[in-house]
């Protein structure tokens, strides 16, 4: 518990979400590579279109343009061949080799063909970018040009234009849908979330219902029913061990009573151990039920730790020896904790071997016996209940270790299971640390 | 397992140690016969004098006739239940009362120890274990005060508008007698012996009860609740996670 909970609290938790969001397997980049993709690919085709039609549409203007100022300058130039009266303007039409080769080679390749005049492209010099045309006039090439290195700019501005209105897209489009894919994820990760917190025994919860009729609502909802039909399952297989246990107790408690007033034998004794056994076995299975249906209440206060240890092994009535170190005291709920106590040591007194040691050492109380330790299986998966594991642990119905650890969870401790390296079991409770504040619940 | 659980006694002379001449009656109302028959068996056997009722009205009806020291009543009973006939036994009576509960719920422990019974057990119950519950009541319905004190001056104390006579076993409010419960007699002690001294719920508990790490502090948080209604909520004050104060 940090000291500072508003920030402390926060930065792992802004680490967490940074760190999920740069996850490079997560749905959400795939589906930002393939909006921005598809952007892309839809800005490119237009771009391209709208710079052909351009190109195609300004070169025929300027084709025209050309042509007609060819018609003009043919006159022109036949009025210069046949008189010499100048306009005083310089003629804006070239002759001869002042024309440029592929220009010349054209009108040659024209005339053979007869279809006229003839134009060019030339975009040699990106400077001076003009539109020629040209044909035969009197025997000798002549050719006007018109110049389109302005066009040429204001088409290039448009290619860049409409690459920055590209941009200006892109900058939309993939935060909206980081965004979009956010709102989805958050649904897909509640679902999620849900089942994974039923899997950890948290039965009520449910991914919250609201979700709309799509495919994520539907999943939403699937995850809620699924885990409705389980908990109903559980309850009632809960109900019937808690029914089944109630229900045996009024006749148990006459048969306990009237075993009782059975004349001292050696069958009576035979007798009453069973119904002893009896009596033990319902009343675990009834704490058992109680603990699976998690309506434990908690009543905690400062315990003195050694002194209820050694009066609960005292009390179990076996063999074992208690060390306690200095003289912890614990808040916690001293009922509780004398039930686990009690069944880890006659647990152990029945399983283990002599002799049994108990250690009391801060919050943490040691059980531990020289038997052939737990079984693999406890080790493993935990207690399970009607199973003690492997033939030589010997009888019991394995509840108590089931109840030890239901109840440890109810007190908010820890119950560790292990094997000596020399052999034996070691059970180990570790108590949560007694917070240094005085205490706060009452009623 | 509790180690003073009594031996059965030879005879029939255990019930007269705890109180003379005249065998302790003991009044069972329990529903299942087999657990009435055999209880009652178990108790005779001990000393005891046992009347038995089947259902929560005649044990009302024998309650009325009268003469009993101790009543231990199931929580589940026809007609009237175990803690609706708690309630109407406490209206005239403060004899001890043991709650005998099929499950060891919260519920019904809590709602009979607030009808006011002392104490519970839970079904099944070790007949040591009942026995030694009922001894533990009747102790304390007989206790009392500590024949080696002397007969000082200040056997009357006085806290405010609260006077107890440690040795009369008298309270009074604003000079009006109190009748408490033996528990509730029980409880005021410890706590008058010791004003303004913290006293734990355990110590509590092993001091009026009898009970180990085992027993419920609910009965203690209970018992305090009902005897605060009787001598006024402000003489016992509420010790945060660890107990009672009685205030000067």
């Amino acid at each position: 518990m940090g000291n500072g909970p508003g920030n402390d609290a926060a930065s792992p938790r802004a680490a967490r979400i940074a760190l999920r969001l740069a996850d490079p397997r997560s749905l959400r980049w795939k589906v930002v590579a393939a909006v921005t993709l598809a952007t892309l690919t839809m800005a490119l085709g237009m771009g391209v279109l709208v710079h052909r039609t351009t190109e195609t549409r300004s070169l025929g203007i300027a084709r025209s343009n050309a042509l007609r100022e060819l018609g003009l300058e043919e006159t022109r130039f036949h009025a210069d061949r046949r008189g010499g009266e100048t306009s005083g303007e310089p003629p804006a039409y070239y002759v001869g080799n002042e024309l440029p080769d592929p220009l010349l080679a054209r009108i040659a390749a024209g005339t053979g063909t007869g279809t006229g005049p003839v134009t060019w492209y030339d975009d040699r010099n990106p400077m001076r970018i003009r539109m020629w045309a040209g044909q035969m006039a009197d025997g000798q090439p002549l050719g006007v040009s018109v110049d389109m290195t302005i066009d040429d700019l204001s088409r290039k501005a448009l290619d860049r234009h409409m690459r920055y209105a590209a941009l200006a897209t892109l900058a939309v489009v993939v935060p909206t849908t980081l965004l979009a894919a956010e709102l989805v994820l958050r649904r897909l990760r509640r679902v999620a979330g849900t089942a994974r917190r039923i899997r950890h025994g948290e039965l009520d919860a449910r991914t919250g219902g609201r979700a709309g009729k799509d495919e994520i609502g539907e999943i939403s909802a699937a995850v809620d029913h699924m885990a409705d039909a389980l908990q109903e399952r559980l309850h009632n297989e809960q109900r019937f061990t808690a029914d089944v246990a109630h229900e045996l107790r009024t006749p148990l408690t006459g048969l306990v009573t009237a075993a009782s007033l059975l004349p001292e034998s050696e069958a009576t004794d035979l007798v009453q151990g069973r119904v002893q056994v009896l009596r033990h076995l319902i009343d675990d299975l009834l704490e058992v039920s109680r603990l699976d249906t998690g309506t434990e209440q908690l009543e905690a206060y400062p315990v003195p730790l050694g002194e209820l240890v050694t009066d609960s092994v005292r009390r179990a009535g076996v063999d074992a020896r208690v060390d306690v170190t200095g003289e912890p005291v614990v808040r916690t709920d001293p009922r509780r904790l004398d039930r686990i106590v009690t069944n880890l040591v006659v647990n152990a007194h029945r399983h283990g071997g002599a002799p049994v040691r108990v250690t009391v050492q801060g919050t943490r109380v040691v059980v531990r016996d020289n038997g052939p330790g737990f079984p693999a299986e406890i080790l493993e998966h935990g207690p399970q209940r009607f199973r003690t594991g492997s033939a030589e642990r010997g009888h019991g119905h394995g509840l108590g270790l089931t109840i030890a650890t239901g109840q440890a969870r109810v007190i908010g401790a820890r119950l560790e299971l292990a094997n000596a390296p020399d052999g034996g079991a070691i059970a180990t409770l570790i108590l949560p640390e007694e917070t240094a504040a005085e205490p706060t619940d009452e009623g | 397992m509790p180690e003073h659980a009594p031996a059965p006694a030879t005879g029939k002379s255990a019930a007269r140690e705890d109180r003379g001449p005249e065998p302790v009656h003991v009044l069972l109302v329990e529903d299942d016969e087999v657990i009435r028959r055999s209880v009652g068996l178990v108790l005779e056997r001990y000393g005891y004098r046992v009347s038995t009722a089947p259902d929560g009205l005649s044990g009302l009806e024998a309650f009325r006739e009268g003469g009993h020291d101790l009543l231990i009543l199931d929580v589940m009973l026809p007609h009237l239940d175990g803690i609706g006939l708690c309630r109407r036994i406490r209206e005239t009576s403060q004899a001890p009362i043991l709650m005998m509960s099929a499950r060891g719920d919260s519920l019904d422990v809590v709602a009979g120890l607030e009808a006011g019974a002392d104490d519970y057990v839970v079904k099944p119950v070790d007949t040591t274990v009942l026995v030694a519950r009922i001894r533990t009541l009747l102790r304390r319905a007989d206790f009392t005060a500590d024949p080696a004190a002397p007969a000082a001056q200040d056997n009357v104390r006085a806290f405010r508008d609260l006077t107890v006579d440690t040795l009369a076993l008298e309270v009074r409010r604003d000079g009006e007698p109190v009748a408490l419960t033996p528990t509730e007699l029980r409880l005021l002690l410890q706590f008058v012996a010791a004003p303004g001294v913290a006293l734990s719920r355990q110590q509590l508990l092993r001091e009026v009860w009898d009970y180990g790490w085992e027993g419920d502090s609910r009965v203690v948080d209970l018992s305090v609740q009902r005897l605060r209604k009787k001598i006024g909520a402000d003489h016992i004050d509420t010790v945060r996670g660890h107990g009672y104060r009685f205030r000067r």
